[in-house]
């Protein structure tokens, strides 16, 4: 890993307050602490890689910051309101408007056209078909996928599948994109592609990034990388 | 097996699941085939009635007449034995042949002739007391009503009128019976079982898919330990084929303990015995071997449209395109289809159910051609005109794989055509049998008609009955008795054309009268002009009594109303509708069960990208409302063109005004509601399956 190999300066403004804040997060399954108090600052534009050994808890605090999981103790804002109290139902349409997402595979809906895929979120957030579709077909030629937009998921490479995903999460222009092993499924070369053209273009959109990853390469490619270590954030290396 | 045992509770689950519906099909199919063996079992016992002719040469054991008489509303086989041989070997049920002036019944009659007064059953035979009861080795069912009676020879039951013939017995041993009803009620049922075969087929399909759906992330494993895709493929259908063979063995006892509560549904006349309706060991086996062997081939099926990577990840090929050329084939069938209708409207009545059931098979060809194409039409206009998601992910699951969609509602999409195409049939035949009018009628010949109309009224005026006895008219007009309330009864029954007929006067009935090739007896019988003598009682409690008095007054003929005449064509009709719909919701309760399986191996099938989008924040509801829309739309439109054609096939034979006639459709529309509901409801069901697959961000299974 070389810091040399980073294409572009952080574009992190320190007078900007941070997109989402997570301080002192806790989480207990039952009698185990998984996360003891991790904290973990994201700023516009900036990607943060996070990373630790397996079953350290990275999926966990991901979860949290992203209001899928209610943490024990702590608190989580976004944009400076806080989110960890909110009901349910007030998470969810959070994590529809708002933020974004990127898994390890099989996120596609196997029926329909990647483009359509794409499109989904903004249906949902009551953008008419017509308009979402069309802003939908926008993202394929900066992710390299022109000319597969009525392409259905599984006539698409894992790679090609992955950039659709990486629309879809933006698709919605939220403050924060997540994206928990995104290279996990994929070739070393293919993954370094992908993760490149995920932080280009989350800065390019001015979203937070969390990309959580035990590939050493791939953290790289962020601008900073958190390590989880015995439930708690060690600060990495800062580009 | 190992599978199972590693795959925990939620492997028995679903391995539950699949067993369940699989036991409901093989339930359904024991029954209808139980059905066929009822029928079998029935024409054993009964064959002695339409025994096989003396050839003229020997001298036959006795004249035999078989008519149907009727008794506290009851239909009542009478049997009359002219000139019996005492050392002939006798009928089954009966210890030896009757004597002359015996009477044997069934012990239902026997509990009759002891609660009734004898005016009203027992003076209609020559003896008050029964010689001896029949045993069930002669009965159809165990409370039918059969009187045996052995008569003189020369006695006048041999020429009276009527619709049944006069058979010189060479032997009751019937091995097969002709009669021309058994024949359509045995092809009625073929066409039965084959309506249920499909869907069943179809149950099993799903079910397949639901196991290899449950199984795709432990097969993976497997494939990641370094197993081939033979030994994953073997395990799982050998997984399927057990749990299939467990739940046929399940289904075929579950018929064989209801056999006693289906004995109850009436059929041709009446119930069963249980023991009838329980196929035979040999049947038995073979359901469960094919049901086995179909489980098989569905789960290979199913397997091979899930290519299941070492990652885990089941890719489907290609979308499956419904080619417009399928509507050919629907022409085709339907041309065959009508074709055979006709071909059975004016053939014999032996053949016409075969035919009718070449002409349902047509269909199972054209419909599971169209269905696919309809599906793939809607899932084409849903995806096209859809604004909200739900409606898209509705629309490019039909378009994505109409057949998918299609299979579970191929069996109910058949069984609601043939449903519409005999509702306004029944009805048809219903109203030209006609209602129960209560005019009694005597069946005297020409010359003596006013004497026996005279004779009647005497009768009942020393029994003190209450009776209008209508006039006795070669043609139907107003009758010039002095009372105007019996011309307007008896101008009833003269429209319905019985006050003047000849010899042939059941000519509606099911069998043809007065046989002309008859070696015996009946020579006077067509010849001689009969008349009608209507007798209306004024209290319809009287009829039994009534007939019973009048009967001599035309010695050897029964006194009935005309609808008590045509008895066993109403009781077709009655069964034509029970059938159709035992049929209707049987196939629904399989629809369910498969639709409902369907949309839980869908729900497994995609649990994976179901449950990223949960967590990316897309509502339940949302993803709930685009299964509901999946499976209702489909069902809607497909029943609703399969009604349509129905009701259009059959609108040559019934009129506009009958098809909508409230008590042709009432009913049927009542179950179609009643079932689209129950399909509905299972697939709902899966929305537990849903949440608890999509909820929280923890690991799939
Ligand atoms: N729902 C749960 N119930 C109980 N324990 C859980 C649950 N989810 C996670 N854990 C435990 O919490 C710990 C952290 O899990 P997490 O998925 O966050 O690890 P991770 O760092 O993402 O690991 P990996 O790199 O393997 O993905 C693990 O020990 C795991 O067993
Ligand atoms: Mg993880």
């Amino acid at each position: 890993m070389t810091v040399e190999a980073m294409a572009e300066p952080p574009p992190a403004r320190a007078d900007e307050p941070p997109v989402l804040v997570g301080r002192g997060v806790t989480k207990r399954f039952g009698a185990t602490t998984v996360l003891a108090a991790a904290d973990l600052v994201v700023h516009r534009g900036e990607a943060v890689a996070v990373t630790g050994p397996s079953g350290s808890g990275k999926s966990t605090l991901l979860h949290c910051l992203a209001g899928i999981l209610a943490p024990d103790a702590g608190e989580v804002r976004l944009t400076g309101e806080r989110i960890d109290g909110w009901s349910e139902a007030r998470r969810t349409a959070l994590r529809r408007e708002r933020l974004g997402f990127v898994f390890q595979f099989g996120q596609l809906l196997p029926e329909l056209p990647a483009v359509e895929n794409v499109a989904l979120p903004l249906m949902l957030g009551g953008v008419s078909r017509r308009e979402a579709v069309g802003r939908a077909a926008q993202w394929f030629a900066p992710l390299g996928l022109t000319g597969l937009e009525q392409r259905r998921p599984g006539q698409l490479s894992g790679g090609q599948e992955q950039r659709v995903a990486i629309a879809r999460a933006l698709v919605t222009g939220p403050d924060v994109v997540f994206a928990d092993e995104p290279t996990g499924a994929l070739d070393s070369e293919t993954g370094l592609r992908t993760i490149e053209l995920l932080t280009g273009l989350a800065a390019r959109t001015r979203a937070g990034l969390v990309v959580v990853t035990h590939d050493a390469e791939v953290a790289a490619r962020c601008h900073r990388t958190v390590v989880i270590r015995d439930g708690r954030t060690i600060a990495g290396v800062r580009a | 097996m190992r599978l199972l045992r590693l795959g925990g509770r939620r492997a028995w689950s679903a391995a539950g699941l699949v067993g369940a519906g699989v036991a409901v099909a093989t339930t359904l199919l024991a029954v209808a085939l139980g059905a066929l063996h009822g029928l079998d079992a029935r024409e054993s016992r009964t064959g002695w009635r339409t025994p096989a002719a003396a050839s003229p040469e020997e001298t036959p054991m006795a004249l035999l007449r078989a008519r149907t008489d009727q008794v506290a509303g009851r239909a009542l086989e009478q049997i009359d034995l002219v000139d019996p041989r005492p050392d002939a070997a006798p009928p089954p049920g009966l210890p030896r042949m009757p004597l002359v002036g015996e009477l044997w019944v069934s012990p239902a009659l026997a509990d009759l002739l002891r609660t009734l007064p004898a005016g009203e059953l027992a003076d209609r035979y020559p003896t008050a007391t029964p010689a001896g009861v029949l045993g069930e080795a002669g009965l159809t069912r165990p409370d039918e009503l059969v009187a045996v009676v052995g008569r003189p020879a020369g006695d006048p039951v041999l020429t009276a009128p009527g619709p049944s013939d006069v058979v010189p017995v060479g032997s009751f041993d019937r091995t097969e019976a002709d009669t021309t009803v058994a024949g359509i009620y045995r092809q009625l049922t073929y066409v039965a079982v084959a309506l249920m075969v499909v869907p069943i087929a179809s149950l099993l399909g799903a079910s397949a898919r639901l196991t290899a759906a449950r199984r795709v992330e432990r097969l993976a494993t497997l494939r990641l330990l370094g197993a081939s895709t033979r030994q994953v493929t073997v395990t799982a259908v050998a997984e399927v084929t057990a749990v299939a063979t467990v739940a046929a063995v399940v289904g075929v006892a579950a018929q064989w303990l209801l056999a006693p509560a289906l004995a109850h549904i009436s059929i041709a006349g009446g119930g069963w015995f249980a023991a009838d309706l329980r196929p035979s060991p040999l049947v038995s086996v073979a359901i469960v071997a094919g049901v086995a062997v179909l489980a098989t081939g569905a789960a290979i099926g199913g397997l091979r449209q899930v290519v299941v990577s070492p990652l885990g990840v089941a890719r489907r090929q290609q979308p499956q395109h419904a080619r417009l050329i399928r509507l050919l084939g629907l022409v085709g069938g339907l041309a065959v289809f009508w074709i055979a209708i006709v071909a059975s409207q004016g053939g014999p009545a032996a053949v016409a159910g075969l035919i009718f059931g070449v002409g349902v098979l047509a269909l199972f060809g054209s419909v599971s051609l169209i269905g696919p194409l309809i599906v793939r039409v809607l899932g084409r206009s849903m995806t096209g005109r859809a604004r909200s998601v739900p409606a898209l992910l509705a629309g490019r699951r039909l378009l994505d794989d109409p057949k998918g969609a299609f299979r579970p509602l191929a069996g109910l999409t058949l069984a609601v055509f043939v449903a519409g195409f005999l509702a306004p049939l029944t009805t048809v035949i219903a109203g030209e049998v006609g209602a129960d009018d209560g005019v009694l009628v005597l069946q005297a010949p020409a010359a003596q008609a006013d004497r026996v109309a005279a004779a009647a009224s005497a009768r009942l005026a020393t029994l003190g009955v209450a009776a209008r006895i209508g006039p006795v008219t070669a043609a139907g007009g107003p009758g010039g008795t002095a009372e105007t309330g019996v011309s307007a009864e008896t101008g009833v029954s003269a429209e319905t054309g019985v006050s003047a007929e000849t010899g042939t006067t059941a000519a509606s009935g099911p069998a043809s009268p007065g046989n002309p090739g008859n070696p015996d007896g009946s020579g006077a019988r067509g010849t001689e002009d009969i008349v009608a003598v209507p007798v209306l009682p004024e209290n319809p409690a009287d009829r039994d009594r009534v007939r019973t008095a009048l009967a001599p007054l035309t010695p050897g003929s029964l006194v009935l109303t005309r609808a008590e005449a045509d008895d066993e064509e109403i009781v077709l009709v009655e069964d034509l509708r029970r059938g159709t719909l035992v049929v209707l919701v049987a196939t629904f309760l399989i629809a369910a069960t498969a639709t409902g399986t369907a949309a839980a191996a869908r729900v497994l099938d995609h649990r994976r990208p179901l449950r990223l989008l949960r967590l990316a924040g897309t509502p339940l509801a949302m993803l709930d409302r685009a299964r509901w829309a999946e499976t209702v739309l489909p069902l809607l439109v497909l029943g609703g063109v399969a009604l349509a054609l129905g009701l259009l096939c059959a609108s040559p034979f019934a009129s506009a005004v009958l098809v909508f006639s409230p008590s042709g459709l009432g009913l049927l529309g009542g179950v179609l509601v009643a079932g689209v509901a129950l399909v509905a409801a299972t697939s709902a069901a899966s929305r537990p399956l849903l949440r608890s697959v999509t909820a929280g961000p923890g690991r799939e299974d």
